[in-house]
């Protein structure tokens, strides 16, 4: 039987990634999208042929199995414990929570009602880094010293969401989260204290005082280094794409270096000349959302264990809490 | 206009190699010397016969030697005081191999010398004498790219081979010869070429530093987060990180973002790829070495100021020591 399955928040994330990947996947049907904006709800059902809505609690009433929350992030909890106590399972977008606080509270809710909580670290479903986990792994690179630069040009004006650190954490959580889950994920280590620094460059960070571009250095046990850079700044014209990866992995047996420039692009060359640096796509590509999905649903059904679980985005968070205090305090923060 | 006459001091630094090449093929200069001091005498005394220069088993005899004007010291580090004010006294002028001595108290005295002998005293770090990394300055200060806002850096070597083109060079991993390992080996060029970009000083500095990769006694790799007066960011990654089979041996990289561009300088030397068991680079041209060496002659032969005092050498030693001290102590140090 397909498994039943409510979209609330049919903006970015699920124009860009979740709607195309949804109706790649056999066996899930989309019964119900809500939005607090009816257009976009409205339009989001028409894409599934079905119900909009924009009350939650008419929403919640659907039989549903899954609900998947693909709302700002400040929502992130009220809207995933409603759900759960509502009897749905629960797929939301990274980062977990606003707060740590908050995301703990998700996990106890779902523990509580026995139902499953998933967090959308589609990173871990994207091929480049598998693949890459895969060759260390083999190749027993065993890695001591990780940078992981993700970079956006974040095309939106200074009063959107994004910009207020209330409402997304800012890029050191936003961004922030998927690399220090990668970091974990990368040195199969917990992380033991971090130092962070931020700034404040384009005019929408410094209106919003908050930084959009923010570098952790992550210390993990035994002596692993994890340098995080997370940035909203580097002023790349956004019409090349508006994401940009730069991985370089040193270990005791070796180095992998990943950057855009070993991404097959298209070179265009003009009399005004400017180099597409980038593969021109969101942060990642989009089948890595679909492979995501794919999982959550079928750990639902029972078929697979989870890869990545919400404690782990809980963990990713809490550095990114952490960092935050290091660079507000200037100070080292254990953790 | 007659030529500057050199001698070179010790091969126990294999840029010794690369600098007596320079001198004895450049057009204002000379080697009319070497001594054998430290390690790799044997090496010191075959140059100076394929060069046709004087050979000395000493210094004493060669700063005595009055046909010389100048001279490089390429000595173990912990014997740059004891050579250089000799040198002082005798009236040379010194190109002093970096760092400039292990702690400051040596670096002062060493710029007190040179000082009250009335002789040039300049320390070679070699990006400030790259191609792009000159173009870069010429476009920050133009404005191209708007406020200086962030600086990733690279700077980076090979794992030192105990013996390269003949050389011994353990001495790299004796910290009381030393000062340190990878990171005292390398990040000074990062940190000359942060002061130099940002024409400033930083005011904090954080760093990770350590033994991680090759199980040396000393350091291989470090990362340091250098705040500057001024409000720019850098984060420095110098270190010995370059695996044999890594393309690049030395590696020499800056991501510079302002507010209105982004400026993505590699540097390093020209070079061409051989590709057998491995990749690796031929560096067929050192136009930074030629420019270091046509610098301080000038500066000698006209009576100019040498671009990078033993000031400027102090400065960047105390950087790099309080980044030690930063990890040694898991704290943020002050400048």
């Amino acid at each position: 039987m397909d498994l039943r399955v409510g979209i609330i928040g049919c903006g970015n994330i699920f124009n860009l990634a979740h709607r195309k990947a949804l109706k790649g996947i056999e066996g899930v049907k989309v019964i119900g999208c809500m939005d607090i904006d009816e257009a976009r709800a409205k339009e989001g059902a028409r894409e599934f042929r079905t119900k909009a809505f924009t009350n939650l609690d008419e929403f919640l009433d659907l039989d549903l199995d899954v609900v998947e929350v693909l709302t700002p992030t400040y929502t992130h909890s009220e809207l995933t414990i409603a759900a759960l106590k509502a009897g749905k399972h629960v797929i939301v977008e990274k980062p977990i929570a606003l707060t740590v606080e908050e995301g703990k509270k998700m996990i106890q809710t779902a523990e509580k009602e026995g139902l499953h909580l998933f967090v959308g670290h589609v990173r871990r479903f994207d091929l480049r880094w598998i693949q890459m986990k895969e060759v260390i792994k083999k190749r027993n690179i065993l890695p001591m010293h990780i940078r992981k630069a993700e970079v956006q040009n974040l095309p939106f004006p200074k009063d959107y969401w994004y910009w207020d650190e209330d409402r997304s954490g800012g890029v050191a959580v936003d961004l922030g989260v998927h690399v220090t889950d990668f970091l974990r994920w990368f040195f199969e280590a917990e992380p033991v204290s971090v130092y962070a620094v931020g700034k404040a460059i384009k005019e929408e960070a410094r209106a919003n005082e908050t930084f959009d571009h923010f570098t952790m250095i992550v210390e993990f046990e035994g002596g692993r280094t994890g340098i995080a850079e997370v940035s909203w700044a580097y002023p790349y014209p956004s019409r090349y794409g508006v994401f940009y990866h730069h991985v370089d992995i040193i270990g005791k047996n070796g180095r992998i270096r990943y950057t855009p420039l070993d991404t097959p692009v298209v070179g265009v060359a003009k009399a005004n000349f400017e180099m597409p640096r980038f593969s021109p796509l969101l942060s990642t590509f989009p089948d890595a959302f679909e492979r995501e999905l794919r999982h959550f649903f079928n750990c639902i059904k029972g078929r697979e264990e989870p890869i990545v679980t919400a404690e782990d985005a809980l963990i990713a968070l809490k550095i990114t809490e952490k960092a935050k205090e290091s660079a507000r305090t200037g100070e080292v923060i254990e953790i | 206009m007659k030529k500057l006459n050199f001698g070179v001091i010790s091969y126990a630094h294999p840029h010794a190699l690369r600098f007596a090449s320079v001198i004895a093929g450049g057009k204002r200069t000379k080697l009319v010397a070497i001594s054998g001091d430290g390690s790799n005498s044997d090496v010191a005394r075959a140059e100076a016969k394929k060069y046709g220069a004087k050979f000395y088993t000493n210094y004493e005899g060669l700063l005595r030697d009055e046909n010389i004007d100048a001279v490089y010291i390429a000595v173990e580090t912990y014997r740059h005081r004891e050579i250089a004010v000799r040198a002082a006294e005798e009236g040379k002028h010194i190109l002093l191999e970096k760092p400039i001595a292990l702690n400051l108290k040596d670096a002062d005295e060493i710029i007190k010398r040179a000082k009250r002998a009335g002789i040039k005293l300049m320390l070679p770090f070699n990006p400030r004498f790259t191609e792009p990394l000159k173009k870069a300055k010429e476009l920050l200060e133009n404005g191209e790219i708007g406020v200086l806002e962030y600086i990733n850096a690279i700077s980076e070597n090979v794992k030192p081979p105990i013996f390269l083109q003949g050389l011994d060079m353990s001495w790299f991993l004796d910290k009381k010869k030393s000062g340190g390992g990878g990171f005292m080996d390398t990040a000074p060029h990062g940190i000359d070429s942060l002061l130099w970009l940002t024409g400033d000083t930083p005011r904090k500095v954080y760093a990770d530093i350590g033994s991680k990769i090759y199980g040396f006694p000393v350091d291989d790799i470090g990362t340091a987060v250098l705040e500057f007066r001024g409000g720019v960011l850098a984060v420095l990654t110098a270190g010995w990180g370059n695996p044999k089979g890594y393309s690049y041996s030395i590696e020499m990289k800056y991501y510079l973002v302002g507010r209105e561009g982004f400026l993505d300088v590699r540097t390093a030397y020209p070079d061409f790829t051989v590709y057998q068991d491995r990749a690796e680079k031929i560096y067929w041209d050192r136009p930074d070495v030629r420019n270091i060496v046509e610098t301080f002659t000038q500066a000698v032969q006209k009576d100019k100021s040498v671009p990078i005092t033993g000031e400027v050498a102090k400065e960047n030693l105390k950087i790099t020591l309080a980044a030690y001290e930063s990890s040694r102590e898991r704290k943020v140090v002050r400048l």
